[in-house]
């Protein structure tokens, strides 16, 4: 009885406590939702009239996130590469510390390989995987003209490869979906990144400036790299941890 | 040639771009070669992001000492689209701080782990973000930047395999990711009014509004003013960062909390100085700064895992910097009893990352040999480390120098920047509460530093590993060297605060010098021995029975998941209050 | 203004999820929510003074701000980033306690330590 009563008594003490922390942001964001004020003008005019000047593409949303604030983009890379591999890191780390009777090879319908696979997916995921990777490559290398870019181009890029793996009976199977080739090319296309990001440094006009002024390369050619290498960086990264993922390989 | 001459403004970028050049090929060197090329390879890296930025930051240092700050557009956009960058003093020494203790911590690695090439890499990375940090003026990139700072400590704090470590990884992860969202809705409350990104843009555009921006743009503030304090963890945003800090390991403990929780804060006041609700921000971020020292130091006392004790202990002393560093913004920085503050809430922000990276070096180096981490249980530290084949009690001298430096005993460091905590705080009730906190961290460390020397005749024995590991020589490097500079800034403290005194001035007065004329005078020795005395009887005092009883109370006081939200939303409405408050009345 | 506030109830019920919700997963959805809520908040604002999307060709004009969509481009991937590193640390916390509940995972890590 006691002990219910001490049950109960935490329960208010609970029940109080979410109801402060909900009025609290309730009340804090209430009036930044509400504010009607008018959206501010001066970036888009800017941009509507200097935008495809001054970088090349048609496309305002990618001259932003790889011209003028390319920087954040490089940040946003760095996210995703350090999620990963530390993704890869900690699943792929299994064995010790298991509780009894919580490993997953302990399920019932065998291992994990033989759960994913029938054969009706097997023929369709490994027909549809080039057509995607064709698509993705697309996405990827004309982000400065149309929707699309090297985030984009690289996870439909992704997408392919797994279909690719999924399709040819494990991972370790085709070249493209093989780990140790993927980790390869995400590791190239970081370093390739990181030295396009300086290459303003080395010929004296500032960090990530727009190194092609239009003799011979226009300066759109600087979008289009940067979008490659994403597109690569990301697409190798989540194929990568998709194929962990899978658990077709001892990583 | 000439024209890197000309562009060495643009070489401020090399302490984020070097680590992230050596993160790059540490990866190639793990995904192209094994065994013995792999590893200079990634030596290599770890060379080229840790040591080469010390060349940078002292070519540029005599410019910056001579007044010149090197600011600018990031791609030479136009200011109003571009991200902003300002290297300035305060960042020349949030750098400094950051590869002394990253370069010691990567050193101690080697011997402790976690090895291998994905931890270097990701050490690296977080390295690069502390400066990019620091430099950028830019309230979007330092979303990004925060992020990328959090991403790599979540993932460093789960690198030491310990199940409590993915739980405490977690927590951190979900609470600061959360906080993260907060910021973005900071971000769209003041892009909605007035359409700018960078600091100096949106202080411009605000001021030129005839309220200022009224509600929202207050409210923003305080979005974006929690989200960040959250990462620095003063009350009541701390709760995440004990178990974090305790059970990630020792070598990333080290960085953690000498160097991580305090970025965010001194990039925070690149912000509150241009805004003008930032000197109130200040005021109320000082008086948690006060609380924040003496609670949490009574915690650290009640804590029975030495790591716990020592992450309480940083909480306690993130207390004491933010405490003068919001009485800076409250009175101005670009006045002299500000500078003051700032400079000696600085030096204490370095001094503590020396010592209390000495301080998680050296205890971890003895519990991974005795196997035990409880204050209570673990004895003969130093003649375990004599075992485990230290035949010079490197960690020991290391140890009990760092412990002395945060008891603030003369001459080590921490007796200088506690001092000169005090004389910039001296006649406000933030001295006495400080001081009370000082009293609570001598008692503390006197039950820390117990575990080195023999047990009483009370104490039950406890069972260790019969063949501790051999300490490597790379630790016991890493150990000693923030040992010596724990001495060294205690020695040469003068020059230190004047150097850090001028970096930190920008108005252009001459002559401000944190540090008390009379440092080593009667009155002040005095004092220090009092504390110590008095620290010496609350240790005795909690080693009776019922002191024992209380601090049981203390540690096992509940604490939930669903508690670090709701302490995160009150302390973000109280801000917010706070800040419209003020601006109304 | 309705949408807005329709925007802030969807932000409150993912708030809800993380703070409410015992199991794991559950919270992380909250989170993936709240990181929803904002980026839809951005960009529908930010198109609300236009018509056009901000891919230059004749005649299209006014253009919508591109400004939030490159911004919250940045979130998503890092939402997603999060997202997966919180997934895979909750299957090691469901591989060595073999529970999705909070309170219990913590009663089960930290029994042995307080």
């Amino acid at each position: 009885m006691a002990d219910r009563m001490k049950n109960n008594k935490i329960s208010i003490f609970y029940k109080l406590q979410i109801f402060l922390a909900f009025a609290a942001v309730a009340a804090v964001l209430l009036p930044v939702f509400l504010n009607d004020s008018h959206w501010p003008v001066f970036a888009r005019d800017y941009l509507e009239a200097n935008g495809e000047e001054q970088t090349g593409a048609a496309n305002i949303v990618s001259s932003i996130y790889l011209g003028y604030r390319a920087y954040d983009t490089l940040g946003e890379t760095i996210v995703l590469l350090v999620a990963v591999s530390g993704t890869i890191g900690i699943i792929s780390f299994t064995g010790k510390n298991l509780a009894t009777g919580y490993n997953e090879d302990d399920f019932e319908g065998g291992n994990r390989k033989n759960r994913k696979r029938t054969v009706l997916m097997e023929v369709v995921t490994g027909k549809l995987g080039p057509v995607i990777l064709i698509f993705g490559l697309y996405v990827m290398l004309f982000g400065h003209m149309s929707p699309g870019g090297g985030f984009q181009g690289g996870v439909v890029i992704a997408s392919g490869i797994i279909f690719i793996s999924l399709g040819t009976g494990g991972s370790e199977n085709n070249i493209l979906s093989h780990s140790g080739v993927l980790a390869k090319i995400e590791a190239v296309s970081f370093l390739l990144l990181v030295l396009a990001s300086a290459i303003g440094l080395i010929t004296g006009i500032g960090f990530f400036a727009n190194p092609f002024n239009g003799n011979p390369i226009p300066p759109v050619g600087y979008i289009i790299l940067l979008n490659a290498m994403i597109g690569l960086k990301v697409g190798a990264g989540i194929a990568y941890m998709s194929v962990a993922m899978l658990g077709d390989t001892d990583l | 040639m000439q024209n890197i001459l000309i562009h060495s403004a643009e070489f401020v970028f090399a302490p984020v771009l070097l680590p992230l050049l050596g993160a790059a090929i540490v990866f190639c060197a793990k995904a192209f070669s094994r065994g013995r090329i792999a590893k200079t390879i990634e030596y290599t890296g770890a060379a080229i992001g840790l040591l080469l930025p010390w060349l940078m930051l002292f070519i540029i240092l005599p410019n910056l000492l001579g007044g010149s700050v090197y600011e600018g557009t990031i791609g030479g956009w136009d200011k109003n689209l571009g991200i902003l960058y300002k290297f300035d003093g305060l960042a020349w020494l949030v750098n400094f701080l950051g590869f002394s203790v990253a370069m010691a911590a990567w050193f101690y690695s080697l011997g402790a782990g976690p090895r291998g090439p994905k931890f270097t890499a990701i050490f690296l990375i977080q390295t690069a973000a502390l400066s990019a940090t620091i430099m950028t003026a830019d309230l979007f990139n330092l979303f990004v930047c925060l992020e990328v700072l959090g991403i790599s400590s979540y993932v460093l704090v789960c690198s030491s395999e310990k199940p409590g470590a993915f739980l405490a990884s977690f927590s951190y992860l979900m609470v600061s990711a959360a906080a993260m969202i907060f910021f973005l809705v900071g971000i769209y409350g003041l892009y909605r009014l007035t359409g700018k990104l960078s600091y100096e843009g949106i202080a411009e555009a605000l001021a030129a509004m005839d309220n200022g921006g009224g509600i929202t743009a207050l409210i923003s503030l305080a979005l974006i003013i929690a989200a960040v304090a959250l990462r620095v963890a003063v009350m009541p945003l701390y709760g995440w960062l004990p178990d974090a800090h305790a059970m990630a390991p020792h070598a990333v403990s080290a960085v953690l909390s000498g160097v991580l929780i305090k970025t965010p804060l001194f990039a925070l006041s690149r912000i509150l100085i241009i805004f003008p609700a930032g000197s109130d921000a200040g005021q109320l971020m000082g008086v948690s700064g006060g609380l924040t020292a003496l609670i949490a130091v009574i915690i650290a006392l009640s804590q029975k895992d030495v790591k716990k004790l020592l992450a309480y202990h940083s909480v306690s002393q993130i207390g004491y910097i933010v405490c003068a560093w919001g009485a800076a913004l409250h009175i101005g920085v670009e006045t002299p009893a500000g500078l003051v503050l700032m400079t000696a809430a600085f030096l204490h922000a370095l001094y503590h990352a020396l010592f209390k990276g000495t301080l998680f070096l050296t205890v971890g180096t003895l519990i991974d040999r005795a196997g035990n981490r409880s204050v209570y249980e673990l004895r003969r530290g130093a003649g375990i480390l004599k075992k485990s084949g230290e035949k010079i009690p490197v960690t020991f001298i290391s140890f009990m120098l760092a412990a002395m430096a945060i008891a603030a005993i003369p001459p080590l460091n921490g007796y200088v920047s506690k001092n000169a905590l005090s004389y910039a705080l001296k006649g406000r009730w933030e001295y006495v509460v400080l001081t009370l906190a000082s009293v609570g961290t001598v008692a503390s460390f006197i039950k820390l530093s117990l575990i080195f020397f023999p047990p009483g005749k009370n104490h039950n024995a406890i069972a260790f590993l019969e063949n501790p590991q051999k300490v490597h020589p790379a630790m016991k490097a890493a150990e000693l060297f923030l040992a010596i500079l724990c001495l060294a800034g205690g020695l040469f403290s003068p020059y230190i605060s004047k150097i850090a005194g001028s970096l930190l001035n920008q108005s252009g007065t001459v002559g401000i010098n944190s540090i008390p004329p009379d440092l080593y005078s009667g009155g002040n020795l005095q004092k220090t021995l009092i504390i110590t005395l008095s620290g010496a009887a609350v240790y005795l005092l909690c080693s009776t029975k019922q002191g024992k009883a209380v601090l049981k109370r203390i540690r096992e006081r509940p604490r939930s998941f669903s508690g670090l939200f709701t302490s995160f939303a009150l302390g973000l409405a109280g801000m917010a209050a706070w800040l419209i408050y003020r601006t109304f009345n | 203004m309705i949408d807005r506030i329709l925007l802030l109830i969807l932000f409150l019920i993912g708030f809800y999820g993380i703070i409410v919700k015992k199991n794991v997963i559950k919270k992380i959805f909250g989170l993936t929510i709240l990181n929803s809520t904002i980026v839809m908040l951005f960009v529908l604002e930010g198109s609300k003074i236009g018509s056009h999307v901000p891919i230059l060709e004749e005649n299209i004009t006014p253009i919508v701000d591109p400004v939030p969509q490159a911004l919250m481009l940045t979130a998503i991937v890092i939402g997603v980033c999060v997202t997966a590193l919180a997934l895979s640390i909750v299957y090691r916390l469901f591989n060595s306690t073999g529970t999705f509940d909070i309170d219990e995972i913590r009663s089960k890590l930290y029994k042995d330590e307080e």
